[in-house]
């Protein structure tokens, strides 16, 4: 069955990151993505991206990986 | 000597007979030997109501510029020859008038007695016997006989009109008094009436002497209220009679939030009639507010409370104690069986403020989690969020009225005169004074090209386009060095503004640059860009079409952008204005709606936010973010999410991607649903909560002006309980006790938690009629104007903001950009609207395309179109109108069976997943059948009426029981 929840995980997570990549520096902006998604993600589905990355993560962009990588060492 | 400048001190109830001056210079003058001081401008006949002496007038209105035809409101003035009319005359320092005498008397009986030679002397079976003006004058004037007899010509067999549901027109009662078409013009901005003929042939005429039904009339009902006798009357006036008493109340429509009167015979509401003290509407309102109520008694209403197994099970009406302990065994089951978080709830924005507050104190104290959310999510999530990260606060910075002192008006993705009447009717006001008028908008909305309207620039920006739009409208202003330098380096964060400086400078967001984007001529941006930079006051004014977009938030913060850089915030007649959809949205997000903030935007992370809220709930308060709607919906789906209690909000009709919505509702194990109807939510519910409309709850709404309105109980609630009782039996029923006796016990709690309410309480809206939040101890009586001196961040903050295109675009397969919105005679998913008369105007929804875009297809008006996106297919008639560009297509809403939602995608807003209802990818094809979804709605439908019949049939419908922890 698919993961309705993680599929718009990903899309969100590389969405939120595509939104935030124009300050020229990487760590800078996926400070930023790695913020919006501790303040506004519920518990649950920054659990699930995580795990989603901890698997590789294919499907995220660069700055959403790292940043979810950021929130994760911070969470 | 009486002193009359305080606009505060009028009494609502009186018609003073000429509008208020607002000059600062005071006269005095003498009036019967009274000596009066009023402001330079004042008529005599104004100045002589201050003092309680009231001149006899017929065609005078406090609402409407002085006429001067009745001749009724004669005085003499001393040291002037004749007598001259009070209503146009202005009160001068030192004059002497007298307003009764033997002479004054006379004259005023002789003009009485030649309007009367031409009226009914119908009065004992009149409509507006008990309220008659021309029978109060004559009254007055002492008329006691009629010399010219009544055989001569006269107009007492004129035909009447009875085509508007709402009022009737009897020209035979008709004194030509003008205030109708005035009031048309002047209040309304409509001009859909005017005197036709001249003299003993004067009457007046909608349109080109049509019925009003067919005329250009929007039933605002303005020339209702002006009218000083029975020619246009409220049909339920002439069916039930005069009302007895009245209770001032706040509108549940839209978020202009007016205020009514609402006239009533013993609890039944015979009309509304807008108050004058309503600080938004000044006595002004349209079609839904003033005529729209019969829903609230219809007999869809639902009053008792029903509980069923599985939806399909037929409903079984059951006692309060019973539908709230079922509900409260099922969700306790749940998160005991899923967890903690596998609930949650949804606020409503139609509810009131001490409802809204209770839902997710429910949800986060009783349910234990934060998975709460509210409708604001789908209209104007991406607000909050932007101009929060760039004001520092979560709403716009105005009153209503400070558009009368803006210069040049800004309209983006929003049709005020349709979604916002009352506000759209001042903003025109404002425009016939002179102000200058930019529309961005897809579609040519009705403010583009009015009577006496035009605007300077209608942008037709490709919808998706916003961002590219607003800053290349950036750009000019910075690059033509059009930025009010003072107010940047005074008021924002230099740092901030410096980077978006360089980043706006950049050459590709000039307009040459994103005119392929865009869509609109790189010249015509300009010049726009130069009206609102140039302005002495630029105030902008946004709807849906700016928030409901994958980068809605990015849009509000350009929005806020442009502001600041041109010094346009913290003043009359500027600022960032979001025009709220429904009547509590601004009201649900201050009140903790939002899975991430307790009330008051305060983060659930803030450790000493929690502890307050934790100490005055006395519970531990989870610590992290819940559940966003369409989160829940993935949730659902995924089987991690199970309950839900609903209030107030039809997701399954509002929502977008309809069939997602429906999937994931029939995956729930328990849904709750609170409402006045059977809405389409209720259809997939395990229990549902009779809930009471506006006109039987007290409580409070707070408009898009940030304006506390009071709601006031004008009947019982029909199921028994207001909103607020139910939802408290609720949580009693789940073992989290709430115990309050009134709402104004609810307020206070949400003062002593909420740091910009601390000062709001019912004492304090009874004294001041509303209060504008922030009210504390900075702003005892509230704030009008946002951001005056400085920010709640301290600086105004540049957002930097990247045009990203919207994933959804045309292609081969969808070439079509359908986007969604509302007409002025139904309002949101059409619940209320559709169960009443309103349904006259509009009866069904339609899908508005371009004549090449037809042409190409071979579809004529009216034809059954197929509109088919990746998400799902609908079919609706189609009305051809070059009120489209080509390529973009329209729909509504209002009706559930039309689907627009089902066409509509997942997509969303980046930072608030605000769906994108505005830019979805369709082809439209002519078919002949409605669509396979629309079958199986219908069936699905009249399977879940024949269960809700079910109910009512078998159930025995005296037995009332007390209501669980009451």
């Amino acid at each position: 069955m698919a993961n309705h929840q993680l599929t718009s995980l990903i899309r969100m997570a590389n969405q939120i990151a595509a939104n935030n990549t124009h300050i020229g520096d990487e760590n800078a902006e996926a400070e930023m993505v790695a913020n919006h998604l501790s303040k506004f993600w519920a518990r649950s589905m920054k659990a699930q991206i995580s795990e989603y990355l901890n698997q590789g993560g294919d499907e995220l962009t660069p700055i959403a990986r790292k940043a979810i990588g950021l929130m994760s060492s911070a969470g | 000597m009486l002193q009359y400048f305080n606009p505060k001190q009028q009494d609502f109830d009186k018609d003073y007979g000429t509008p208020a001056s607002v000059s600062e210079n005071l006269i005095t003058l003498e009036i019967d030997g009274v000596s009066i001081t009023v402001p330079e401008g004042t008529s005599v006949m104004r100045a002589a109501a201050l003092a309680d002496i009231n001149i006899p007038k017929l065609c005078a209105s406090d609402n409407l510029e002085a006429f001067g035809s009745c001749r009724i409101c004669a005085v003499e003035i001393e040291g002037r020859r004749g007598t001259p009319a009070s209503c146009t005359t202005p009160a001068e320092a030192g004059m002497k008038v007298t307003t009764q005498n033997p002479r004054l008397g006379k004259l005023r009986r002789n003009i009485m007695e030649l309007y009367i030679s031409d009226h009914p002397l119908d009065c004992l079976t009149c409509p507006a016997n008990g309220n008659c003006e021309l029978q109060d004058v004559a009254g007055e004037v002492g008329l006691r006989e009629v010399r010219y007899g009544f055989s001569g010509d006269n107009h007492l067999q004129a035909e009447k009109d009875h085509s508007n549901p709402y009022f009737s027109f009897d020209p035979s009662k008709c004194i030509v008094c003008s205030r109708c078409v005035r009031a048309c013009g002047e209040v309304q901005g409509t001009f859909a009436l005017t005197i036709d003929g001249r003299g003993f042939d004067s009457k007046v005429s909608p349109g080109q002497n049509q019925p009003f039904l067919d005329s250009e009339c929007v039933s605002c009902g303005a020339c209702v209220q002006a009218c000083p006798t029975s020619t246009l009357m409220e049909k339920s006036v002439i069916e039930a009679g005069q009302p007895e008493h009245s209770v001032v109340t706040t509108c549940a429509y839209c978020g202009v939030g007016c205020q009514f009167k609402a006239e009533m015979k013993g609890s039944e509401v015979i009309r509304m009639v807008p108050y004058k003290g309503g600080q938004a509407n000044h006595g002004h309102s349209c079609v839904k507010g003033r005529f729209a109520f019969g829903y609230a008694t219809h007999e869809d209403r639902i009053t008792k409370p029903m509980i069923r197994d599985s939806i399909d099970q037929p409903w079984r009406e059951v006692s309060w104690d019973e539908a709230l302990s079922f509900a409260a065994t099922k969700l306790r089951g749940i998160q005991e069986k899923y967890g903690r978080e596998s609930i949650g709830g949804i606020t409503s924005s139609r509810c009131t403020n001490e409802e809204t507050y209770l839902v997710q104190k429910l949800i986060r104290a009783a349910f234990g989690n934060n998975n709460t959310d509210t409708c604001a999510r789908v209209c104007h999530s991406p607000t909050g969020y932007g101009l929060k990260t760039t004001l520092g606060e979560s709403a716009g910075t105005q009153t209503f009225d400070s558009v009368m002192q803006a210069d040049a008006v800004m309209v983006i993705g929003a049709n005020p005169t349709d979604a916002h009447p009352v506000f759209g009717s001042l903003l025109k006001k404002r425009l016939r004074q002179g102000a200058k008028l930019i529309v961005a908008d897809p579609r040519r909305i009705d403010l583009v090209k009015s009577p006496h309207v035009q605007t300077q620039h209608h942008l037709t920006l490709r919808p998706g386009s916003n961002v590219a739009f607003i800053n290349a409208m950036a750009h000019v202003i910075m690059s033509e060095g059009l930025e009010d330098k003072a107010f940047i380096a005074e008021r924002c964060d230099t740092e901030a503004f410096n980077a978006w400086r360089n980043f706006i400078s950049e050459e590709r967001h000039s307009p040459e640059n994103t005119e392929s984007i865009t869509g609109i001529p790189a010249a015509e941006l300009r010049s726009a860009a130069r009206i609102y930079a140039n302005a002495k006051n630029g105030a902008i004014y946004y709807g849906l079409g700016v928030t409901e977009h994958s980068q809605g938030s990015s849009m509000v913060m350009g929005i806020a952008n442009l502001a600041l850089a041109t010094g346009n915030i913290g003043r009359e007649g500027v600022g960032v204005n979001p025009l709220r959809g429904q009547n509590n949205v601004q009201g649900s997000c201050d009140m903790g709606s939002f899975p991430h903030e307790l009330p008051g935007y305060q983060h659930v992370a803030d450790d000493a936010v929690r502890a307050r809220f934790e100490s005055a709930w006395g519970v531990t308060l989870d610590n992290e973010p819940g559940l966003r709607i369409p989160n829940m919906f993935d949730a659902a789906l995924d089987g991690t999410y199970k309950g839900m209690y609903c209030q107030g909000e039809d997701i399954a009709q509002s929502d977008p991607n309809t069939n997602h919505v429906q999937a994931a509702l029939r995956s729930l194990e328990c849904l709750v649903v609170q409402d006045i109807f059977l809405n389409e939510t209720a259809k997939y519910a395990h229990v549902f909560l009779p809930g009471s409309s506006f006109l039987e709850k007290d409580g409070t709404f707070t408009n898009a002006e940030r304006r506390i309105n009071r709601v006031r109980k004008v009947m019982p609630p029909l199921a028994g309980l207001q909103d607020w009782e139910v939802t408290q039996a609720l949580s009693n029923a789940l073992g989290y006790p709430m115990n309050y006796n009134h709402p104004s016990e609810i307020m206070d709690e949400i003062a002593q938690l909420t740091p910009t309410f601390t000062h709001v309480s019912y004492e304090r809206l009874e004294k001041l009629g509303s209060i504008q939040w922030p009210c504390n101890e900075m702003a005892p009586d509230g704030t009008p104007t946002m951001h005056e001196e400085s920010f709640p961040i301290g600086k105004g903050h540049f957002a930097i903001t990247e045009y990203v295109a919207t994933e959804e675009r045309s292609t081969r397969k969808y070439p079509l950009l359908l986007t969604t919105g509302r007409i002025l005679s139904q309002y949101n998913v059409g619940a209320q609207t559709r169960r009443t008369d309103n349904q006259i105007w509009h009866d069904d929804d339609v899908l508005e395309l371009h004549p090449q875009d037809a042409e190409d297809r071979g579809i004529n008006n009216g034809d059954w179109v197929g509109i088919a996106s990746r998400a799902g297919e609908t079919v609706m008639r189609a009305k051809i109108s070059e009120r489209m560009q080509p390529g973009v297509v329209y729909t509504t809403f209002h009706h559930p069976h039309s689907g627009a939602n089902v066409v509509t995608t997942d997509n969303s807003d980046w930072a608030t997943n605000c769906p994108e209802y505005k830019v979805t990818a369709v082809q439209a094809v002519k078919v002949t059948e409605p669509s396979d979804w629309q079958q199986r709605y219908r069936d699905f439908n009249q399977q879940q009426l024949g269960h809700l019949n079910k109910a009512r049939l078998n159930e025995p419908r005296s037995e009332e029981s007390a209501i669980a922890g009451k």
